[in-house]
């Protein structure tokens, strides 16, 4: 058996009656299921034959009778013959523009967030950044896009993948702000202390020896910051119009007139984006909730 | 050196050669890109955004935005915005998106959480999986979603099932059941963050109190309602608030699942802004709507940083 985390009832050592603990592997159950079905009906839909996409006057199959790859195959541009359209693009440039600006996105706003939650951290500089960021937070991204697209169309970042990595970067600051300095915060001083003590700058300090001490908060909020990169809808929408479109955007255009909904294709597009979060979320589990919280609440 | 000797209660310990000032210039270059980017997104476009809000400028109305003084309308935008019914229709409809959704993701969140306070075989599994549908992309949630909703969808055919006859509803076609079918793919979503965060409150009461309860004869419920829930205070306040603000955004699942309709049936304020943003491009009417949006959470945001700053202090 793996370590248990440690749980409420357990130093009761109550002795839990059979009904409930039925009605708690029922109730359980019931939520898996609500859980896995949208997503098993995806990962179906990915595999099954272009027959099988819509139940209208067709049996409604929950499982693919004849998996097959075309769809990820039709969505790289290979022509599959089961497919009546071609697709003017692949999805190949989409995922890399997903891939580029949440990156880069990632990129900027962990640089500036680690290095200003180390500032207020340690030195009380930019007191006001913790406020203002949780501001900009809360705003609908709707309600700052005008004045953010004039900017982009001033500066020639509309429909570019930097472009994108900027405002990605600005959006998820507050997060690794936060998250970076809630690390800092419980963080022990005494290694920086006697380092100082040694004669290191607190430059020097900062980067030979509590940045390679924080490497794994470091990682983690790293990935909490892509996943939030990599999830963004509504600014790609905004931002990119035809060459540097992002997953979420591209899956629009698997939809002609000609052949109505490409679900097959959609759902295939559509795994490959949930994928990674899923996996990296996983891996981050322990710190989702300070994350989430602002370090409001510690797991 | 032997100051390495100095309790480390005592401030941090810095040479005579070292300034006073090293850390103060340190603290202010180590927060400047933070500063330059939330000047760069922040202070600088809200203020374009005010100016633009007083004219009738639009991206094609010939006249570079900094030139919209030419467009002046002596306040139009804002008293238009008080009786523009689509607003007002887009305000009831999220915030009836939101009474319904927030408080329905709490309880769910709360009853799973408290199945999981103690441990059972397959906790660890259970808890992942059950997590999986927040980290889903929103825009990818909101075309399984609309899959799944389809007339000939596999709804309908759970639906068939249990009912016995043939269901063929046309869910997203519908004001009231794209209304619905909206709102569950949203609980769906989010019913794990509540669960997350509920639970590592759950976990962090102590179980001393708890304990001692037993002991004088308090049964479960009652060690819930008068110990437990009271201890979680702060944290379910935060759940709530963490929710109230991104729900107010609602925009990708909903978007592509109905794009706002039919009609006007699921129009959010974020859908709203976007058609006004992308279809009639009247830009310094976008701009008041979204700084009157603005003025308001602003408002909240103070109260949520205050409730949270108590919180940590709690926590610390």
């Amino acid at each position: 058996m793996p370590l248990q985390p440690p749980s409420l009832q357990q130093s009761c050592q109550m002795k839990r009656s059979v009904p409930f603990e039925l009605f708690r592997y029922a109730a359980i159950l019931l939520a898996l299921a609500i859980t896995l079905v949208p997503i098993l009906w995806m990962v179906s839909m990915a595999f099954k034959p272009i027959g099988e996409w819509s139940a209208t006057g067709a049996e409604l199959t929950w499982w693919p009778k004849e998996p097959t790859l075309n769809n990820f195959r039709f969505i790289f541009g290979e022509s599959t013959s089961n497919l009546i359209v071609a697709l003017d693009r692949t999805a190949l440039k989409p995922i890399l523009s997903s891939l580029l600006s949440a990156v880069f996105g990632t990129a900027i706003a962990m640089g500036a967030g680690t290095a200003a939650a180390y500032g207020l951290s340690r030195f009380g500089s930019g007191q006001n950044l913790p406020l203002a960021l949780i501001q900009l937070r809360l705003f609908p991204p709707m309600a700052v896009m005008i004045p953010v697209m004039i900017m982009w169309a001033f500066l020639g970042l509309i429909d570019t993948w930097w472009g994108l990595a900027l405002i990605y970067g600005i959006v998820t600051l507050p997060f690794a702000f936060w998250l970076m300095k809630t690390f800092f915060d419980d963080m022990p001083r005494e290694i920086e202390e006697a380092a100082l003590v040694e004669g290191c700058s607190r430059w020097r300090v900062f980067t030979r020896i509590t940045l390679p001490m924080m490497r794994a908060p470091l990682a983690s909020a790293a990935l909490f910051v892509f996943i939030l990169n990599w999830s963004d809808y509504l600014i790609a929408l905004l931002l990119t119009t035809r060459e540097w479109v992002t997953i979420p955007v591209y899956m629009a255009s698997l939809s002609s007139s000609m052949t109505g909904q490409l679900y097959g294709a959609k759902a295939a597009l559509g795994l490959i984006a949930a994928v990674p979060p899923v996996i990296m979320g996983i891996a981050i589990q322990r710190h989702l909730v300070r994350g989430l919280t602002f370090g409001a609440l510690k797991q | 050196m032997t100051m390495a000797t100095l309790p480390s209660t005592l401030a941090p310990a810095v040479p005579a050669d070292k300034p006073e000032n090293e850390s103060a210039r340190l603290g202010f270059r180590l927060t400047l890109p933070a500063q330059i980017l939330v000047l760069f997104i922040a202070v600088f476009p809200l203020l374009m955004q005010l100016y633009i809000s007083l004219s009738d400028w639009a991206p094609l109305s010939g006249v570079e935005w900094w030139n919209a003084w030419e467009l002046w309308n002596s306040f139009a935008n804002y008293s238009d915005l008080a009786a523009d019914t689509r607003f007002w229709s887009a305000l009831w409809c999220t915030a009836l998106v939101m009474v319904i959704c927030v408080p329905a993701e709490f309880l769910l969140g709360l009853a799973l959480a408290t199945l999981f306070a103690d441990d059972f075989p397959g906790k660890r599994v259970f808890y992942s999986i059950l997590l999986m549908p927040m980290m889903v992309v929103p825009a990818v949630a909101g075309y399984m979603f609309f899959m799944l909703f389809q007339s000939g969808g596999p709804v309908n055919d759970i639906l068939s099932a249990l009912t016995g006859r043939t269901v063929a509803i046309a869910w997203l076609s519908d004001p009231t059941l794209a209304f619905i079918a909206v709102v569950i793919a949203d609980i769906w979503q989010w019913t794990p963050l509540m669960f997350l965060i509920l639970l590592a409150g759950l976990v962090g009461v102590p179980d001393d109190q708890i304990k001692a309860a037993t002991l004088l004869g308090a049964n479960a419920w009652q060690r819930f309602t008068t110990i437990v829930l009271p201890k979680m205070k702060t944290i379910i306040i935060i759940a709530l608030a963490i929710r109230v603000i991104e729900n107010f955004k609602i925009f990708d699942t909903l978007f592509i699942m109905t794009g706002g309709g039919p009609g006007v049936a699921t129009e959010t304020i974020s859908v709203y802004v976007y058609k006004v943003t992308t279809q009639d491009l009247i830009w310094g009417y976008v701009a008041a709507i979204a700084l009157a949006i603005l003025v308001v959470l602003s408002v909240v945001a103070v109260f949520a940083m205050k409730r949270m700053a108590k919180a940590r202090e709690l926590a610390a």
